[in-house]
């Protein structure tokens, strides 16, 4: 009788609280995928240089951008012919997530936007730097983009690394190498079937 | 003695006086009773991540002890500890959706550790230390002490360390143009040596208080 009697309350306390909770979801799931999608859609945005102010965001990106569906990557290409993607890859502590963007020849950089890192704030963190990320402006990333010794660069696919970071900016290395390397290829293959 | 005075006294000795007190000072969470110190140490980095998270921690104590002690009749004592862990998973999980909904950028600096508020002790400890014996608007405003007294020390942990960590205050910089940022503060071991500078001061008052 007793266990009857635990058993009855677990189960209108578990029916409660998730009746409850599936009551906040639908209210605040809405605005929970319209979050993501404006931040997604201001880090293109900024990628590829377009200007906009906050809340308007969304509008200028329909406005603007047209989406490039290629299966498993999605490009974002303005009017210009510049192309964005997302990328995403391991870092020296944790995931670093962004959007770069490549200018209509396919093999320069327009711009890279780091959207999340957890490296050492101060250091590594440094990579998300407005006057770090500045410097890759207009590098080439063929053969290969290549992190110098912070002072060092002057090719055109040199860019200076992080004093200090030296695992952060190997590993943003190797990430933003591959990654575009890789969606330049594919991009390229995209606008040749068309 | 005057009826005036009696008054005054009454109000200082009551009993709901003393529950909302208790947390601020003497029973403190984080200096007397050490507790809910993980999330201490990891988003007390800038102001306004402490802000949001003494916010949602205090939300989420008043309102699980005031269920907790308004079903306390009902819970069979064998499950209570199941009972806790239900009503304090639905408010946390209420206190996500509401900062991922409305307030996205702070959402996302605390990460995981608002999930985490339903591992925080100080809110299952109120729930078993005081909630489960004493009436829904005592634990109500116990659990609202106990909350300020933690919003209260992540505050000045956040205080310290983003002024020297980065050099600014809830974003603002505060801190002259040559100020060199202390990285070591920015990170856990850094609000480690501060927590333990706090906590050999507030101990160091406290005994002074009680003697």
């Amino acid at each position: 009788m007793k266990a009857l009697k635990i058993i009855l309350f677990v189960l209108v306390m578990g029916t409660v609280s998730s009746v409850m909770l599936v009551g906040v979801n639908s209210f605040t799931q809405p605005l929970i995928f319209k979050n993501e999608e404006v931040k997604l859609k201001s880090a293109v945005l900024g990628a590829l240089e377009i200007t906009y102010e906050t809340g308007s965001a969304l509008a200028i990106f329909n406005d603007k951008v047209r989406v490039l569906d290629a299966g498993k990557t999605e490009f974002f290409i303005s009017r210009d012919g510049a192309a964005a993607f997302e990328f995403y890859g391991p870092g020296l502590w944790g995931p670093i997530s962004g959007v770069a963007s490549i200018n209509p020849d396919l093999k320069s950089i327009k711009a890279i936007k780091i959207v999340s890192q957890e490296e050492t704030p101060g250091l590594g963190g440094r990579i998300a730097e407005h006057g770090f990320l500045k410097q890759f402006r207009g590098k080439e990333f063929f053969p290969r983009l290549v992190f110098m010794p912070e002072g060092k660069s002057s090719a055109v696919n040199e860019v200076d690394a992080i004093t200090g970071a030296t695992g952060s900016s190997r590993a943003l290395e190797r990430l933003l190498n591959s990654v575009l390397q890789k969606n330049a290829g594919i991009l390229k293959e995209q606008l040749n079937n068309r | 003695m005057s009826p005036k005075k009696t008054v005054k006294r009454s109000f200082r000795n009551a009993k709901w006086f003393k529950a909302l007190i208790a947390g601020l000072w003497q029973d403190n969470p984080t200096f007397c009773m050490v507790l809910g110190l993980c999330s201490m140490l990891a988003i007390t980095n800038r102001m306004d991540n402490a802000i949001a998270m003494g916010l949602g921690v205090t939300f989420c104590i008043v309102f699980s002890s005031l269920l907790v002690s308004l079903f306390r009749n009902v819970i069979p004592s064998r499950v209570r500890m199941l009972a806790y862990m239900v009503i304090i998973a639905t408010f946390v999980i209420c206190v996500d959706r509401f900062l991922k909904a409305y307030f996205p950028p702070i959402s996302e600096e605390l990460g995981p550790y608002v999930g985490l508020i339903i591992t925080n002790c100080i809110i299952m400890g109120r729930a078993e230390a005081y909630a489960i014996k004493n009436g829904p608007l005592l634990s109500a405003l116990d659990g609202l002490g106990c909350g300020i007294g933690y919003t209260f020390m992540l505050i000045l942990m956040a205080f310290v360390r983003e002024t020297i960590g980065f050099g600014t205050l809830l974003g603002y910089r505060v801190m002259p143009g040559s100020w060199v940022n202390w990285v070591v503060m920015t990170i856990a071991p850094g609000a480690f040596f501060l927590l333990g500078v706090y906590l050999w001061i507030f101990r160091t008052i406290a005994k002074k208080t009680e003697a």
